[in-house]
C-alpha cells in the first residue's frame, strides 16, 4: 500500500511535464526561428522559463512521490 | 508621442489579425497539448479523490484536514477567478495603479482580521457555513435571508466569471463562446461533484500555481521591454500627460483629482472597512476554504498566508495593465464601445499582453492560466453554493431528517444544477455594460450588510435574534434602494457618493458604507428593544462569552500574530512606496 498522493506531488508532475514541453519547444524554435516572433523573442523565455519549471517539477515529484507504507 | 510603439505591433501578424477582425492568436499543437494535459490532470484529481469522499463532512468540508498552506492558497485561489485576473488588469489600464487598492487595503487588513479575530469563533462553533453561524447566533430568520442571498449572488458571480473567460477565448483564440462555456463548466462540475470540496481545494492550489506560472512572464518581459519601473512611470506620464495613474494615495484628496473619481474616505471606509471586510470575512466562498483546516492554528494561519500571496498578486494583474498603457499601440475601450466598434475592451488587456510576449508553448501555458483562473473561481462558487443549499436551505427548511448519504447525493446534484444556473447567468450578463461595476454593485447589496450582522454577532453579546434579521434585511434593502435611486435618477449620485464628481466606483464604495451603517444602526436599536439571549447560549459564538482554546506554539515565530504583524508591516511599506 502506498500513501495517498499529495497535492504537491500533482503540482510537481504538472510542472515537470510543462517544463519539458516548453523547454523542448524553446530549443526547437532556436533551430527553427518563427517567421513572426513575439516581442523579446531574442531572450528565449521558453528555454529558461521551461527549464526552471522542469527543475522545480522534478524536485517536487521526487520529494512528494507517494511512499510505500510500512 | 502617445503611441510611439505602434510599429512594433503593426509588424506583427497577430496585430494584423486584430485589424482584420480575426482572433489574436492561433494555438499550435504544443499549446493544445499544454491545455489538454491540464484538463486531464484536473479530471484525474476528481476521480482520484472520489474514493476518499464518503460522508457529508468529507464532501462539504474536505474532512477538515487541510494544512494551513493548502487552505491558505485555496483561500486566495478561489477568489482569483478570470474576472479577478482580467477585470482588474483592465481596471489598471482604465484607472491606473489605483486598482491596486482592491488587492491591498481592500484585502490585507480584512484577511488578517479574519485570521486573528474572527476565525476562532467560526472554527470553535464547528459551523459548516457562514449562514450556519448566523443560525447558531441569531436563529433561522437571519440564516434564511443570508443563505438565499448568498446562493443568488454565487450563481451570478459564477456566470460573470464564465462570461469573462468565454470572451477571452473568443478574442484570443477565436473559440466559439458556447464551446468555451460548456467544456470548462462541465469539467468543473465533474471534478467538484466527484471529490467535493477536497477536489475543489486540490485543484485550486494547482490552479493558483499555474496562474502564477502562466502570467508571471508578462510583467517580467514587460519591465524588460520598457526598461524598468522608473521608465514605465515616465512613459505613462508622457503617453497620458497626467501623473495620477501611478499614485496610490496622493491623488485621492478630491474626487476630480484621480481617474476613478473617488475620495480617500470612499477607499478607506467604503472599500477598506466595509466591502473588503464583508467579502473576506463573511463571503462563504472564501471562508469555506479556511473552515476546512485541520486545527484552529491552521485555520488562523491560512488567511495570513493567503494575505501574503494576495499582496503579491498586483504584480501579475495590475502591472500588466500599467505596462499596456505604455506599450500597446492602440487605445482599449469600455465593453459597450468595444462591442459597437470592434475595438478591444479593457478586459482584454491581459490576453493582449500574453500574445505580445508568448511564443508557442508559453502561450498555451498563459491560456491555461486563464482557464485555471476561471475554473478556480467557478469551482469556489459552485462548491459554496452546493454547501449552502444543502445545509442551510434544503437541510434546514425542506428536509431536516434525511440521512448523511442523502445530503452527499444532494450536494453532488447541486453541483451540476449550480453549474447549469451559472451557464444561464453567463448568457444573461453578456449585456452588462461593465463587468466590474456590476460585481461591485452585487457586493454592496449583500456582502456589506452581512458583515455588519456577523461582526456585531461575534463581538457584542447584547445583539439579539430579531436584531440580526432586521438589521440584515434593512441593510440589504438600503443597498438595493440606493442603487435603484441612482439608476433611475443619475443626478442622485451627488447625494449617495457625496460629490457631483463621483464616478461609478465611488458610488459602489459609498453605497456599501451606507448599507452597512444602516444594518449596524438597526441591529443596535432593535437589540436594545428586545430581550437578549442568555449568556450560556452564546458559548463558542461571541467574544467575551467564549473560551478560546489555548495555542501552544513551540517558538515565537510560529505564532499567527507574529506573521500577521510581518504582513501588516509589508503592507504599510508598499503603500508608502507607491504613495
Amino acid at each position: 500500500m502506498r500513501e495517498s498522493m499529495s497535492i504537491w506531488f500533482f503540482a510537481g508532475v504538472l510542472f515537470l511535464i510543462y517544463g519539458v514541453i516548453i523547454t523542448a519547444t524553446g530549443f526547437w524554435e532556436l533551430a527553427n526561428p518563427p517567421a513572426h516572433p513575439p516581442i523579446l523573442f531574442n531572450l528565449h523565455p521558453s528555454i529558461w522559463w521551461g527549464g526552471m519549471m522542469a527543475i522545480a517539477g522534478l524536485i517536487y515529484t521526487i520529494r512528494f512521490w507517494p511512499r510505500v507504507r510500512r | 508621442m502617445p503611441f510611439e510603439h505602434t510599429h512594433r505591433l503593426f509588424s506583427h501578424p497577430q496585430a494584423l489579425a486584430f485589424f482584420q477582425g480575426k482572433s489574436l492568436a492561433h494555438l499550435n499543437g504544443v499549446d493544445i497539448l499544454v491545455i489538454a494535459v491540464y484538463f486531464a490532470i484536473v479530471i484525474f484529481i476528481g476521480f482520484y479523490l472520489k474514493g476518499a469522499t464518503h460522508t457529508s463532512e468529507d464532501f462539504f468540508m474536505a474532512g477538515r484536514e487541510m494544512t494551513a498552506w493548502i487552505a491558505g492558497l485555496s483561500f486566495v485561489s478561489a477568489n482569483l477567478g478570470s474576472l479577478e485576473l482580467m477585470g482588474w488588469a483592465g481596471s489598471a489600464y482604465q484607472y491606473g495603479i489605483l486598482a491596486t487598492h482592491w488587492y491591498w487595503i481592500g484585502a490585507i487588513p480584512a484577511m488578517l482580521f479574519l485570521g486573528i479575530v474572527m476565525m476562532p469563533f467560526y472554527y470553535i462553533s464547528k459551523t459548516h457555513s457562514v449562514p450556519g453561524y448566523l443560525h447558531l447566533r441569531y436563529g433561522d430568520g437571519a440564516r434564511a435571508l443570508s443563505a438565499v442571498s448568498f446562493a443568488f449572488m454565487t450563481v451570478l458571480m459564477s456566470g460573470i466569471n464564465m462570461y469573462s473567460m468565454a470572451i477571452v477565448m473568443k478574442v484570443v483564440l477565436g473559440w466559439n463562446l458556447n464551446f468555451s462555456i460548456w467544456v470548462s463548466s462541465i469539467t468543473v462540475a465533474l471534478y467538484v461533484a466527484l471529490g467535493g470540496l477536497r477536489s475543489a481545494i486540490f485543484n485550486e492550489v494547482l490552479q493558483f500555481l499555474l496562474i502564477w506560472l502562466g502570467a508571471l512572464l508578462v510583467p517580467i518581459l514587460g519591465l524588460i521591454e520598457v526598461g524598468g519601473w522608473s521608465n514605465l512611470r515616465q512613459q505613462i506620464l508622457t503617453n497620458l500627460g497626467r501623473s495620477d495613474y501611478v499614485h496610490l494615495w496622493s491623488t485621492l484628496g478630491h474626487f476630480h483629482d484621480n481617474p476613478m473619481g473617488i475620495h480617500w474616505t470612499g477607499i478607506v471606509f467604503g472599500l477598506g472597512l466595509v466591502i473588503s471586510f464583508g467579502y473576506w470575512t463573511t463571503d462563504f466562498l472564501v471562508v469555506q476554504r479556511v473552515l476546512s483546516a485541520h486545527n484552529l492554528r491552521a485555520a488562523r494561519m491560512a488567511p495570513i498566508i493567503g494575505a501574503g500571496f494576495k499582496m503579491a498578486v498586483p504584480f501579475i494583474v495590475i502591472l500588466p495593465g500599467l505596462l499596456a498603457l505604455s506599450v500597446l499601440p492602440f487605445h482599449l475601450v469600455g465593453e459597450t464601445q468595444a462591442v459597437a466598434t470592434g475595438q478591444h475592451s479593457y478586459n482584454e488587456v491581459l490576453p493582449l499582453m500574453l500574445v505580445r510576449y508568448c511564443s508557442p508553448g508559453l502561450l498555451g501555458l498563459g491560456v491555461t492560466a486563464l482557464i485555471a483562473g476561471f475554473m478556480s473561481g467557478m469551482a469556489g462558487n459552485v462548491s459554496a453554493f452546493s454547501t449552502v443549499w444543502t445545509y442551510d436551505i434544503y437541510g434546514a427548511f425542506l428536509n431536516k431528517k434525511a440521512t448523511d448519504q442523502h445530503y452527499v447525493a444532494m450536494g453532488r446534484w447541486c453541483t451540476f444544477i449550480g453549474v447549469l444556473i451559472s451557464v444561464g447567468t453567463a448568457y444573461l450578463v453578456q449585456h452588462a455594460a461593465s463587468i466590474m461595476d456590476y460585481v461591485q454593485a452585487l457586493f454592496s447589496f449583500f456582502i456589506a450588510p452581512l458583515f455588519g450582522t456577523v461582526i456585531l454577532g461575534m463581538l457584542w453579546k447584547r445583539a439579539t435574534k430579531a436584531a440580526g434579521f432586521w438589521g440584515l434585511l434593512s441593510g440589504t434593502l438600503t443597498a438595493i434602494g440606493l442603487w435603484a435611486w441612482v439608476h433611475n435618477d443619475p443626478s442622485a449620485l451627488r447625494y449617495v457618493a457625496l460629490s457631483t464628481d463621483a464616478k461609478t466606483m465611488a458610488e459602489d464604495m459609498y453605497r456599501a458604507l451606507w448599507s452597512w451603517l444602516v444594518c449596524v444602526i438597526v441591529t443596535v436599536v432593535v437589540s436594545l428593544m428586545t430581550k437578549p439571549k442568555p449568556e450560556a447560549e452564546l458559548e463558542g459564538l461571541v467574544y467575551g462569552a467564549s473560551k478560546i482554546p489555548e495555542e501552544r506554539d513551540a517558538n515565537w515565530y510560529q505564532k499567527p500574530i507574529v506573521w500577521a504583524g510581518v504582513i501588516a508591516v509589508l503592507f504599510v511599506i508598499l503603500n508608502v512606496i507607491f504613495w
